[in-house]
């Protein structure tokens, strides 16, 4: 009893320290901080700085001189059919990859809100997307969409759907082919698009709900006048987090596609891969991965501005 | 208007425990009647079995003589109010307001002035731009009431709507709430734990525990003459005193058990030995703690004196008390129900 | 490419793959660095070999025997192919990595990173003789002078066909034409494609430029001038048109590198471009369709017969480098011992100093695998008919961009899908040539 009074009373110095900084709200604040600033500075900050810096120099993959060459590299991806191609194919990936997964992730939220039996299993099946790495589920999909082995085909044909002169080539076709990198997107996405809208809909009280029911709200109106508006700020914020992934990814169209066919499928990102470390203009490849960054700044403004206004109580 | 009824309603979220358990009621038209209970008796959940939100394990709801338990909400022609008020936080009040008449398809040169008959009933027109937030608590319960009367409903369902105030605005919601029943006449089911609320309010009351009804009457009725021990033990603050006494439990409310000097004695009273240990005092009242003595052996009890009676007794010493004859209730003591007065 | 470029992407890798990166993430911080036990380290870096049995012998003996000879510890560190260009450019970067670095194709881009090779070259001659042209115009730049690599080896790219299907139309892919005709009859008759690639993939690459070589188109002439846009280049894409639409299916626009082997072994197509690892590996899975596949020289076109190389192994030696001596030596070394390097990479590997084999016409007129023994013999003359990317000038890093950037496939599928005119497509990719000049003119590369 004795040590232990002792013990309260006159804590040794280094732990009494230590305590003080524990207690000490703004050491704690960045004590617990810093491994993600160190993290978003090595990983995120430096690259970018990198990035800017190589996209106004003739920087090369061979080269650790470089000479300073102000916008030209920009005007020299500018002048290439390319480069208009891979804007035209980001947008047209992007928004309609963002269009389907919303209108999907929604649906499925509202289905995981149900309770039913093994629900806790489809959750765990519809996460499972976005834990795996994006390079083996591409893969996967790159077997599905095969030209001699597609199960697609293969599955449509057995049960009667193609005949046997039907045989799509998936990835031979431009159509198919931005549909397939679309269709590969959209299963990636789906996954945290739709955790979001869930946390969006369970946030909604059950009061409010109940209102709308007793207040005579049919389907369309409880779910436009009053779900959609209240869950718009969280969509907006998975919105501008697929429209970020969607639009700065290359993973999906360098495993399945790697542009083709004949540039149909090319993208800013994966041009600027092409471009920079096979093709070797380390430089010019900057300037292409850079091109979109003012809008999606401009972008992420918007939808958090829109998110903020929208915000509800 | 319209009457309510339910006939053997229950509600089983497991199989063992009932939340509502085989409750029969009639609701004639045009009472205000109070559903009381602790949290968890069942009150919230009949409420929302009438309302269409929950579906009854077994029985039937009637409104106006109809069944309607197959029905959903809107088809019941009910209207409610949620003790979170429930307002739809994106729209404005004008909004808000309309929001039941444009789902139940008004015509669209209707909707304004039922709105503002509807806010001014309630002193809100002047809010009608404003959004949800921008509101006062008690502004915000008025937008829900003014919400629900709008559509001038059969039947109002209220849950709890005052206890997200504080307590000196509940009062003078309560008084404009019960002026603005009697005014409009619809029947009107109330919910609460609050059992000044359940007096103050209500044409009826109606106690429920762990499911069942206790008991179903005028508020004096039910305090006065509880059913059983539950209801004895329920209202009244502090609640009636219940002493063992053999094969009965005795009961009395801790207003009529005064000291000798207080009241006129005569044959009607029964006299006890009071030893004080503590006195409380409320203000207007005093409450006085101690152990009655004799009899059949010691028991703790309370009364309650009002400041202007004096306590002829400083504490550890024993008085004489007495109550009332009429005063005195007797309970089963294995049923908790009432009993016919035994020979003390 | 073969299955080395499907390994890049196949499960088989993937998985190996990551497995590696998760064992490395995860046991990162316990590793213990390797003890040297030698006086010198060597550190190599090079693809995953398609032949299994050459990486077991080079990596478990070879390296072995060379490292108790020289007291050095050689290490080395196989990766997938495609991850090549990424691993150089961040040991550039880093300035920091192997002693030797192995690319599968001339990469000129980084001659200011790697030493002149030259000396290699000149102690190889004073020893085995002179190398072949091939490795001389997939490794020197003419208008620095300098040797940026150093090419061991190079894989033939001969026809793949169908034996028997050919046979069943009377014919043999012989010229361009020969495998326009019947490759539609073909079609027509069984139902079965040519597959000659139009993707943005090596192969692809390979297969078009062996058909503007032999009619008479290149990107460049010898001296290094851009001269894509010529009446022989507008032949090659009519007749790309009409060999697609006549003998091919969309899938080949589908393609990545390894679509055509899998596309023959499955019995689904009539001809392919591809190096031997197509009946290699039907030889050794012993699948029947491997007596069906037979080789044939690269076809003849109206100019000339004229194919590529499959892959051409380039040895680098980084300035950066820590043991460049020792780097230096390992290769002229090997050079000295590649006659069993070319038999560990059953036949793949064909030598750039053709005296390090002098028996190789025996060899493959007599191979243990092959039905008939003598299916690899129409390997013999292959010099004759391949040549590198870049031809009749040099590999250099326009010539690099160009093949990289995929810009002739891209041309090629264009105009054959009907997508653009033959006369866009080749506008389009002059124009795109264009910039790439300019771009390694102006850097003094070119």
């Amino acid at each position: 009893m004795t040590a232990l009074a002792s013990h309260a009373a006159a804590p040794t110095g280094a732990r009494s320290r230590l305590r003080r900084l524990a207690d000490s709200e703004r050491f704690l604040a960045w004590a617990l901080l810093a491994p993600a600033v160190v993290f978003i500075v090595a990983l995120v900050g430096f690259p970018f700085v990198l990035a800017l810096l190589y996209s106004v120099t003739n920087v090369t993959v061979g080269t650790q001189s470089a000479s300073f060459v102000g916008l030209a590299k920009f005007r020299q991806a500018m002048e290439s059919p390319a480069f208009w191609g891979a804007v035209r194919n980001t947008f047209l990936f992007t928004l309609v990859s963002q269009a389907l997964v919303i209108v999907l992730a929604g649906t499925l939220a509202r289905l995981l809100m149900m309770e039913f039996r093994g629900k806790w299993f489809v959750r765990l099946l519809i996460l499972l997307p976005w834990v795996a790495p994006i390079s083996l589920g591409s893969i996967g999909w790159l077997w599905i969409f095969d030209s001699i082995y597609s199960v697609i085909n293969w599955t449509l044909r057995h049960i009667g759907i193609f005949g046997p002169e039907t045989w799509p080539i998936w990835l031979g076709q431009p159509t198919l082919a931005m549909a397939s990198i679309i269709t590969v997107h959209v299963w990636r996405m789906l996954p945290l698009a739709a955790i979001i809208m869930l946390a969006g809909f369970s946030g909604i009280p059950k009061d409010i709900h109940d209102a709308a029911a007793i207040d005579g709200a049919g389907f369309w109106r409880r779910e436009l006048q009053i779900i959609l508006p209240l869950v718009l700020p969280i969509v907006l914020v998975a919105v501008l987090f697929g429209i970020v992934f969607t639009a700065t990814d290359m993973i999906v169209i360098f495993i399945i596609t790697r542009g083709g066919p004949f540039d149909s499928t090319q993208v800013l990102a994966s041009l600027a891969y092409y471009t920079g470390i096979d093709g070797g203009d380390l430089a010019e490849g900057a300037a292409i991965s850079l091109f979109l960054f003012p809008l999606l700044v401009a972008i992420a403004y918007l939808m958090l501005r829109l998110a903020r206004r929208t915000e509800v109580t | 208007m319209a009457t309510v009824e339910t006939r053997k309603i229950s509600k089983f979220y497991t199989h063992e425990q009932a939340a509502v358990d085989g409750i029969d009621l009639f609701i004639p038209e045009g009472e205000f009647i109070v559903f009381l209970g602790p949290s968890g008796c069942g009150k919230t959940t009949l409420l929302r079995m009438i309302a269409g939100l929950e579906h009854p394990t077994a029985g039937d709801v009637l409104i106006d003589d109809r069944v309607v338990t197959a029905l959903a909400p809107r088809d019941r022609n009910i209207a409610m109010v949620f003790q979170s008020y429930a307002l739809y936080p994106h729209m404005s009040v004008f909004d808000n307001i309309a929001f039941p008449l444009r789902a139940r398809q008004f015509a669209k040169a209707e909707i304004p002035g039922k709105v503002r008959w509807a806010a001014e009933m309630f002193g809100i027109a002047r809010f009608l731009e404003r959004k949800p937030r921008e509101l006062s608590g008690g502004e915000r319960q008025r937008v829900a009431l003014a919400r629900a009367l709008v559509r001038e409903p059969q039947v109002f369902l209220l849950d709890e709507p005052l206890s997200n105030l504080d307590a000196k605005l509940r009062t003078s919601a309560r008084d404009e709430l019960q002026q603005f029943q009697r005014r409009i006449g619809t029947t009107t089911i109330y919910v609460t734990h609050d059992q000044v609320e359940a007096m103050g309010l209500g044409d009826r009351v109606v106690v429920l525990s762990q499911g069942k009804v206790r008991q179903v009457g005028k508020p004096l009725e039910v305090y006065d003459e509880p059913a059983d021990t539950f209801v004895a033990g329920f209202l009244g603050s502090p609640p009636m005193n219940l002493i063992d006494r053999g094969s009965a439990i005795l009961g009395f409310r801790p207003e009529h058990f005064l000291p000798i000097e207080a009241r006129e004695t005569g044959n009607d009273a029964v006299r006890f030995t009071f030893r004080v240990t503590r006195v409380e005092y409320l203000g207007a009242d005093r409450l006085v703690y101690g152990m009655l003595e004799g009899g059949a052996g010691e028991a703790k009890v309370l009364s309650r004196l009002p400041s202007t009676v004096p306590l002829p007794v400083q504490l550890g010493e024993r008085h004489e008390f007495v109550i009332g004859r009429r005063d005195l209730k007797f309970f089963d003591r294995q049923t908790g129900l009432r009993t016919a007065p035994i020979p003390l | 490419m073969s299955e080395q470029k499907t390994r890049g992407v196949t499960r088989r890798t993937f998985v190996k793959a990551a497995t590696a990166a998760g064992l490395a993430a995860g046991l990162g911080p316990f590793v213990i660095p390797r003890r040297a036990q030698a006086a010198k380290t060597l550190k190599i870096l090079q693809w995953n070999h398609f032949v299994p049995g050459y990486d077991k012998w080079f990596n478990n003996t070879y390296i072995k025997e060379w490292g108790e000879k020289n007291d050095t510890q050689v290490i080395v560190d196989n990766v997938g192919l495609v991850t090549l260009n990424s691993r150089a450019a961040a040991e550039v970067s880093a300035q920091k990595g192997h002693d030797l670095f192995m690319f599968l194709w001339p990469p000129p881009v980084y001659e200011d990173q790697v030493i002149d090779h030259a000396e290699i070259y000149q102690e190889c001659q004073r020893r085995y003789g002179k190398p072949i042209d091939l490795a001389v115009r997939s490794t020197y730049n003419p208008k620095t002078r300098k040797y940026y690599g150093f090419s061991d080896s190079y894989v033939p790219d001969p026809v793949n066909y169908r034996k028997d299907l050919w046979d069943d139309v009377g014919m043999a892919p012989d010229t361009w034409d020969d495998i326009r005709e019947g490759g539609r009859k073909i079609k027509q008759k069984h139902k079965i494609p040519v597959g000659i690639g139009l993707s943005a993939e090596i192969d692809t690459g390979m297969a078009m430029r062996a058909i503007m070589y032999s009619h008479g188109s290149s990107v460049q002439d010898a001296e290094g001038n851009l001269v894509l846009n010529s009446p022989q280049t507008r032949e090659c894409l009519k007749f790309v048109k009409a060999l697609f639409e006549e003998t091919m299916t969309p899938e080949v626009l589908a393609w990545d590198a390894s679509s055509n082997n899998r596309m023959i072994l499955a019995g689904k197509g009539s001809l392919v471009l591809n190096a031997i690892s197509v009946t290699r590996e039907a030889e050794n899975k012993k699948m029947p369709i491997a007596d069906q596949i037979w080789l044939a020289k690269a076809a003849k076109g109206p100019v000339r017969r004229i194919g590529l190389e499959h892959v051409m192994d380039v040895y680098t030696i980084w300035k950066f480098a820590a043991n460049i001596e020792g780097a230096k030596k390992f290769l002229v070394d090997y050079i000295g011992n590649f006659r069993q390097g070319f038999l560990n990479s059953e036949f793949y590997n064909f030598p750039c100093f053709p005296s390090r084999v002098p028996d190789i016409k025996q060899l493959l007129a007599k191979d243990s695998k092959a039905k008939p023994a003598n299916k690899y013999a129409v390997l013999t003359d292959v010099l004759d008919w391949a040549t590198n990317v870049g031809y009749p000038g040099y590999a250099n890093a326009a010539i690099d961009e160009v093949f990289s950037t995929w810009v002739l496939n891209t041309m090629f599928a264009k105009a054959a899908t009907g997508a653009t005119s033959p006369e866009e497509a080749l506008s389009e990719a002059e124009a795109a040539c264009k910039r790439i000049w300019a771009k390694w003119k102006e850097k003094k590369m070119i």
